[in-house]
């Protein structure tokens, strides 16, 4: 029998995973009374084996550099803390990684973005036609998790554990604007809202696609991109590949992976990745209470610096100079400036502020110091934007641990 | 070129970064890190909690969480939009279990035979067992009653003495497919090669 079964190969009779995905969205499976318990033997500790069409971690985690550590296996988060993250543009294996599904293949050739919702002329863009028929760009802009620093809330809440310093990056991205693709489409008057979905799919049916939604002047905006590159090389499978959405400046879940449709709305999307995930209280709430009702949806990241050098626990000789350095960012204004302390926030000094490689990139500061005497010392970094917004201390604490951009500090020896 | 190398010459100093040790010294509010552990503790239901909540995502995302049992009723709640099939009469059990070793408060120690109640130890080390619970198959089937697809024992009733049945059934689960039970499909199971697929479709043939 193990002979016939060999032989079976004919694919063009099977159901592909992207027909399957599509009918089972209209067949919703849910939790019914006809769902009986389980049959015997249940004895996986392990999630299943990753379906076809899906990317290891191992084959992902090569491609990384080993500064890069993973958070969770399924589905894969990964990321570099500040100390490797120097670099005014983050190199491509030091850019973090955050997946809500699987790390799915597709391949350039047969994929397609859909441009639809109320747009006069639905479009249907192959990467080839998105690449010839607007104009190729690039821009350096941030992308960071929702979630990044969360572990640096108390208590801790559930979600990704990224550490206090990881979950962000700055790359350059290349592709188009992605309001010279929804132009081409005309947006209607009513269009107000534009949502995005990804083609990438999890380890049941029944798992919702990931799809979010941003307010129309944010996609229009001239920074947010169709990408299909990543610091002029090829964009990375697990960074969404053949194409991907890149929102910058904002919480990164709206910078849908593997975007495969783009609808214009005239109300925000609804759904778990609105409606559930990556909610706000609008007011600080007590630690450890649930997400208020009124709860709003992440946009943009506020106020956050963070220091590059030293590493943390470096050592230092005394009368030597020492490079103080890192950067500040904040999504929808300017950076103003930085102020470092080295005794534990009573004074504080301007670092000095290079230029921003585009408007969304982060800024680098830095700073000489020179040790006057022996002992462990710390810095504290804390950045000021224009709109007169200084990083707190401590982020006010919120149910899923989002925005997190207290004051970094880095601790460090000197000796004579 | 880079801030470091920039820094270099400006300074024309000799800076030396030892010890990049990774581990920041916290933010003011962080706390210590434990690593969490990549199985449930075995205790009464953690088989069943295993089997319903270890497919979308792994382990870590439960044993790193200390949530009252409120908690992990609106969790389950909330896993439940994201899809997860759960019939109505496990939650009870999947919460029990959850706020029993999962809680605020110091966990019982691991059960230290939980598994035969519900699982001879001998099925276990089953290799269709194996292939049936690593490939997600027990997410969407159950031996004797309808879940997301058949039951087992009536697929093996429905082809009981068909011939063609082996191979047809073989080429199904590789590939995915639907029709045959009703409009939800299956998907495609390329992972599994041509002898996982023989065992597990003469184990399904005998469950009639
Ligand atoms: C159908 C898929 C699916 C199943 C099955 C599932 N979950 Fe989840 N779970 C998710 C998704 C999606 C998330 C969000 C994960 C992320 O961060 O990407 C999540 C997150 C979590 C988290 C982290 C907290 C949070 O809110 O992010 C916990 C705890 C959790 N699940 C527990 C469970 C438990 C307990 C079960 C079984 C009763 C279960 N899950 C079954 C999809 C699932
Ligand atoms: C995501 C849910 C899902 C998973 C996972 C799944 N199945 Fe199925 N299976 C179904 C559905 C739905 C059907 C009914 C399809 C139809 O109506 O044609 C089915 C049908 C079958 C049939 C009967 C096919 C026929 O044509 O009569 C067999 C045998 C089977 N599955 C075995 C398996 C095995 C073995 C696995 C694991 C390798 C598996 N299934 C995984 C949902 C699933």
């Amino acid at each position: 029998m193990a002979d016939k079964i060999t032989g079976l190969a004919n694919p063009e009779q099977g159901t592909s995973r992207r027909d399957f995905m599509a009918k089972v969205a209209v067949a919703a499976v849910t939790a019914g009374t006809t769902i009986p318990r389980l049959a015997s033997a249940q004895t996986a500790a392990k999630p299943p084996a990753d379906p076809a069409g899906v990317i290891s971690n191992d084959v992902v985690m090569a491609g990384k550099d080993a500064a890069l550590k993973m958070h969770s296996e399924r589905p894969l988060t990964a990321s570099a803390t500040a100390e490797f993250l120097a670099d005014e543009i983050t190199p491509t294996n030091r850019v973090f990684v955050r997946n809500n599904l699987f790390t799915t293949e597709f391949s350039e050739a047969n994929h397609v973005v859909e441009i639809k919702g109320l747009v006069d002329k639905p479009l249907k863009l192959t990467v080839a036609d998105i690449k010839s028929m607007f104009k190729n760009t690039s821009t350096v802009a941030m992308i960071e998790c929702a979630g990044a620093g969360r572990t640096a809330f108390n208590p801790v809440p559930r979600g990704t554990p990224w550490p206090a310093t990881g979950g962000m990056s700055c790359p350059k991205w290349n592709g188009v604007r992605l309001g010279d693709v929804l132009k081409a489409a005309g947006i209607r008057s009513d269009g107000a809202h534009v949502s995005f979905t990804g083609a990438d799919f999890g380890a049941l049916p029944t798992i919702p696609k990931v799809a979010r939604s941003v307010p129309l002047w944010k996609a229009l905006e001239e920074h947010s991109m169709i990408v299909y590159g990543m610091n002029d090389g090829p964009l990375p499978v697990v960074h969404g590949a053949p194409i991907r959405v890149m929102i910058p400046g904002w919480a990164g879940s709206a910078s849908v992976k593997w975007v495969a449709g783009i609808e214009v709305l005239s109300a925000p999307l609804k759904g778990p990745y609105m409606d559930s995930s990556y909610r706000m209280p609008r007011h600080p709430v007590a630690p450890g209470s649930k997400m208020p009702e009124d709860a709003v949806s992440t946009e943009g990241w506020p106020i956050k610096s963070m220091i590059t050098n030293p590493a943390p626990n470096a050592r230092f000789k005394i009368g030597k100079p020492v490079l103080v350095a890192g950067h500040a960012w904040v999504a929808e204004a300017d950076i103003e400036r930085v102020e470092l302390s080295f005794d534990e926030g009573r004074s504080w000094q301007n670092a000095q502020l290079n230029a921003k490689a585009a408007k969304y990139a982060w800024q680098t500061f830095s700073y000489a110091y020179t040790p006057r005497g022996p002992g462990y010392m710390t810095v504290l970094a804390r950045a000021t934007d224009s709109k007169g917004n200084t990083q707190p201390i401590v982020t006010p604490w919120n149910p899923l641990g989002y925005y997190w951009n207290g004051i970094h500090r880095v601790g460090f020896s000197v000796e004579s | 070129m880079t801030l470091r190398q920039r820094y270099w010459l400006a300074a024309g100093a000799a800076i030396c970064l030892l010890g990049a040790s990774g581990t920041a010294i916290a933010p003011l509010a962080a706390q210590e890190q434990i690593a969490p552990s990549k199985t449930l503790t075995p205790g009464k239901g953690s088989e069943l909690t295993t089997a319903r909540c270890v497919i979308c995502h792994d382990a870590t995302h439960i044993t790193r969480s200390r949530l009252s049992r409120a908690e992990w009723e609106d969790n389950i709640q909330v896993m439940i939009k994201r899809g997860m099939p759960i019939a109505p009469d496990e939650i009870p059990v999947v919460v029990e279990y959850l706020a029993t070793y999962y809680s605020h408060a110091a966990p019982p120690a691991a059960d230290s035979a939980p598994v035969a109640a519900s699982a001879p130890a001998a099925a276990a080390e089953d290799p269709v067992q194996k292939l049936l619970t690593t490939n997600a198959c027990m997410a969407c089937h159950a031996l004797d009653r309808k879940l997301v697809g058949p039951g087992f024992r009536e697929i093996a009733q429905r082809y009981q003495g068909d011939n063609a049945a082996p191979e047809k059934l073989a080429r199904k689960i590789r590939e995915g497919g639907v029709g045959a039970w009703g409009a939800i499909p299956m998907p495609p199971h390329q992972q599994l090669g041509s002898a996982d697929l023989a065992l597990i479709v003469t184990w399904v043939m005998r469950q009639k």
